[in-house]
């Protein structure tokens, strides 16, 4: 087990470095000058020349892709060219809000996905499972920036049970609506891949077999059937932890929410490079993270799955 | 009769206390934090480095200039500087400062490096000096102070200081110019000139940018990044109101960050906000329908303008004088801003707006005339119209003006098609000349025509430095040479005049329209009044709320 992480862990840095060498090509490919963008509508030519010497812009390409690798190499992301701020700064703080609403979105999906697949599964062809799945539907294709703006429209500025949008300095009541904006979609999806999961899993001999020892259905669903289903359910959950982690740009900028979308949707607008290369090598090492972590859990719900 | 007099009694009392309400409601109330709308984030709050109007919103919250550009946009008046004057034919400029002007003694709850001190002459030298250190992308608007060459280019020359700033004395401050430049005063109402104490521009160094520490109404208290921006109430400010009162009124100002204009909207609605500045087409009518008397919109400062490429391409030279000035007859401006931009935008018939210095009534411009277009075009070889791609930057009010534009162009045969691109891209584009008609946009910098004239027709300014259009006539640049360095104003502004009617003659441009500022505002918000020079420079500092 410690030498599959281990190994895992390795493989971690050749993708990392393809990852930075694909980052750093794409963004220098990118037309727009971040210097000529600093210096607003207009600029005088000796002034744009020393800015871009500063940021390092006027040395050849290849030498500006090996000093970003040795910085990358010793973990410094560089510093913003809009507000001079440290990248590792910038993104840590703004992650912070990120994670918060990620977490909260996740566990809400989780609880209300899940149980809804399952229960749907089970009472297959009921009213619940009719009307789960046209939810689930629903949830899947509503547009998030639909259903932010109606949760916004509906409990914050007509019901006014909500206070505002923002982070609130923290307070709870804050974090509701985004969160329902974000796991809408999630849960969706968690309920029809457990609802489909688990009534293969229920047609299994090996549950009938269960059933025909008499055991009660809740014995059969819970132990035998649920941790079966679980595996392709734990791998898209995996995937919309990571989706999640690396920012959500419409609920941010719906919600005003100061999360890692926005900051790197406005350092595209802004050609601000070492945001734009520090944001992507980051959501690269969560999605690698996350699969690691999804790997891992696949040895605990089944037993079968080895890692030597 | 005992009943009548208990009457008068009564009415006399309820007069006396309905006037003192009427009297009340104008006194100032001190306290209270205003909440201040911004789209984004200010990526830069140290004035060297500012060059957005988010950014410089908040400078104006910290900061002093030596002047500053009066409320209608019509010249300078004093602020940390009392008085100045101007010697040697404009060469030579000398203020007296003000006394008892004093740095923040406190930002972010910590003393700051300076105490608190008073400033003096040898502060500014240092805040201009700084922003040559800096490379602020404004150092180059004084370029024209003795000695800028030789100190932007110090590792060569080894220049020590920038030679053409002296500090005559505590409180007197002189410039001394390389050639007479007769807008100079008006330049340093730009909020990049300001004055910064040495001791904690030097604490911070690049970091000054998170601690900012000036001489403005409000101090900087906390910065929480795409959330809000907090001052608080600066109580050793310089300024007082007209009854002896210490200014601000205000305990604070919170510069609050909400990307979605509807949910700005909303929350203004919610009364979560107090100022929201750039009202969105979308809602004007809803803002006229039910918030007229929280609403102030005037004209700004600025112009709306599709550049021709006068140098190269479809649009360049003299023999494609008539297809410029035949798109100018074919555009209905009017009916555009009352169509698209709620009759906001004023058409516009040259470059300066009205009400700014040397604006000319009588300027001949274009009107809507197809036929005279259509004849025009005829005239230039292009009877049955022609194909031209029209640039604009992301954003969509561009982009539904483009559409009306090209709606209207169609009817004469023109197919103009529109591409739409970032802002950084097409920056880039124009700075090369590589395009043939572009959207611009031009809001001033200092009140006086040459940050029009000069700045965006002169030859010398082709490309970044202003002049996108890459126009060029010897005439039109002898006159606005001749307009910098003349002290005389009434012959300024003739020369200006003259000028800019060759410039609208000779259709550089298609002049569209010119901008307007607006402001939206919670009831109880008092003596807020918006300036012509942008709503993001509307002051603060004797504002009040009252709940």
């Amino acid at each position: 087990m410690l030498s599959y992480i281990l190994r895992r862990l390795l493989y971690t840095i050749p993708v990392v470095w393809g990852v930075v060498t694909v980052v750093f090509i794409l963004i220098n490919v990118v037309p727009g000058d971040p210097a000529r963008l600093m210096l607003g509508q207009r600029g005088d030519p000796a002034t744009l020349a020393k800015i871009r010497s500063d940021m390092g812009l006027d040395l050849p390409i290849y030498q500006q892709y090996f000093n970003f690798l040795r910085d990358v190499a010793k973990g410094d992301l560089g510093k913003s060219y809009r507000s001079n701020e440290q990248v590792t700064t910038a993104l840590l703080e703004r992650f912070k809000a990120t994670f918060r609403l990620a977490l909260w979105a996740i566990i809400l999906a989780a609880l209300v996905g899940i149980t809804a697949g399952v229960i749907s599964a089970v009472k297959q062809y009921s009213a619940f499972d009719y009307s789960a799945m046209i939810i689930a539907i629903s949830g899947v294709s509503a547009p998030v920036f639909w259903v932010g703006l109606l949760l916004l429209l509906a409990f914050a500025y007509n019901l006014n049970w909500i206070p505002g949008v923002g982070y609130g300095d923290g307070d709870w009541r804050y974090l509701i609506l985004p969160v329902i904006t974000l796991g809408v979609r999630p849960a969706a999806l968690l309920a029809r891949i457990t609802r489909s999961c688990m009534l293969e899993v229920l047609s299994q001999d090996y549950v009938r077999t269960a059933r025909a020892k008499g055991l009660a259905e809740r014995v059969v669903v819970g132990r035998h059937a649920f941790r079966n289903a679980l595996i392709p359910v734990i791998t898209i959950l995996g995937t919309q932890i990571s989706d999640l982690l690396s920012g959500a740009v419409l609920t941010e900028t719906i919600f005003a929410w100061p999360g890692i979308g926005r900051l790197e949707v406005e350092a595209l607008i802004n050609r601000d490079f070492p945001i734009m290369r520090g944001g992507i090598i980051f959501m690269a090492l969560i999605f690698l993270v996350a699969n690691l972590i999804v790997d891992l859990s696949y040895g605990f719900i089944d037993p079968r799955v080895r890692y030597d | 009769m005992k009943k009548h007099g208990l009457i008068l009694l009564t009415l006399a009392l309820g007069l006396s206390a309905l006037f003192a309400s009427v009297a009340f409601a104008d006194e100032p109330v001190m306290g209270g934090v205003l909440r201040w709308h911004e789209i984004n984030d200010p990526p830069k709050v140290d004035p060297a480095q500012v060059t957005d109007t988010t950014s410089s919103r908040v400078v104006y919250l910290m900061f002093d200039s030596l002047v500053e550009n009066d409320a209608d946009g019509k010249g300078v008046t004093p602020a940390l500087a009392e008085s100045w004057e101007g010697s040697d034919g404009g060469k030579v400029w000398t203020f007296h400062l003000r006394k008892g002007v004093h740095f923040h003694k406190e930002t972010e709850g910590q003393p700051t490096a300076n105490g608190g001190r008073e400033v003096k002459a040898a502060d500014w030298k240092y805040s201009f000096e700084r922003l040559v250190y800096e490379n602020s992308p404004r150092a180059y608007f004084l370029d024209m102070v003795k000695g800028y060459q030789d100190f932007i280019s110090r590792d060569e020359t080894g220049a020590k200081e920038w030679a053409g700033i002296k500090v005559v004395d505590d409180y007197t401050l002189q410039f001394e110019l390389e050639y007479p430049f007769a807008p100079f005063v008006a330049v340093l109402a730009y909020n990049t000139f300001v004055v910064v104490p040495k001791e904690d521009a030097e604490k911070w160094g690049k970091e000054f940018n998170f601690h900012p520490v000036g001489t403005g109404p409000f101090c900087f208290d906390k910065w929480d990044h795409d959330q809000k921006l907090a001052t608080k109430r600066n109580p050793d400010y310089w300024r007082k109101d007209d009854a002896g009162r210490q200014l601000p009124y205000l305990d604070g100002v919170e510069i609050v960050v909400i990307p979605d204009p509807t949910i700005t909207y909303e929350e203004y609605k919610k009364g979560n906000i107090d100022c929201y500045r750039d009202i969105p087409d979308e809602f004007y009518e809803d803002v006229q329908a039910n918030y007229k008397s929280v609403f102030q919109e005037r004209p700004q400062l600025g112009t709306y303008y599709y550049g021709f490429n006068n140098e190269m391409g479809d649009f360049a030279g003299p023999e494609k004088l008539k297809l410029r000035q035949a798109f100018n007859y074919a555009v209905d401006r009017a009916r555009i801003s009352d169509l698209v931009l709620n009759g906001r935008f004023p058409a516009a018939r040259g470059v300066l707006p009205p009400g700014f210095p040397g604006y000319n009534e009588n300027l001949k411009g274009y009107e809507y005339n197809p036929e005279k277009a259509k004849e025009l075009m005829k005239e230039s070889g292009y009877p049955d119209g022609f194909e031209v791609e029209l640039l604009v930057n992301n954003n969509p009010r561009h982009r539904a003006v483009g559409e009306a534009i090209q709606a209207q162009v169609a009817e004469l045969g023109i197919k103009m098609s529109i591409k739409v691109l970032d802002w950084g891209v097409m920056l880039d584009l124009c700075d090369r000349g590589e395009v043939n008609l572009f959207r611009m946009g031009w809001v001033v910098d200092y009140a006086d025509p040459d940050n029009f004239l000069y700045v965006l027709f002169h030859s010398s300014n082709k490309g970044a430095k202003g002049n996108y259009s890459r126009y060029s006539n010897p005439e039109f640049d002898k006159l606005v040479e001749q307009a910098r360095v003349d002290t005389d104003y009434a012959k300024r502004m003739e020369l200006y005049q003259k000028a800019e009617q060759i410039l609208v003659d000779d259709a550089a441009w298609l002049f569209l329209f010119h901008y307007s500022n607006s402001l939206l505002y919670q009831p109880w918000v008092k003596n807020i009044h918006m300036p012509a020079f942008g709503d993001y420079t509307t002051p603060l500092y004797n504002v009040w709320v009252q709940k």
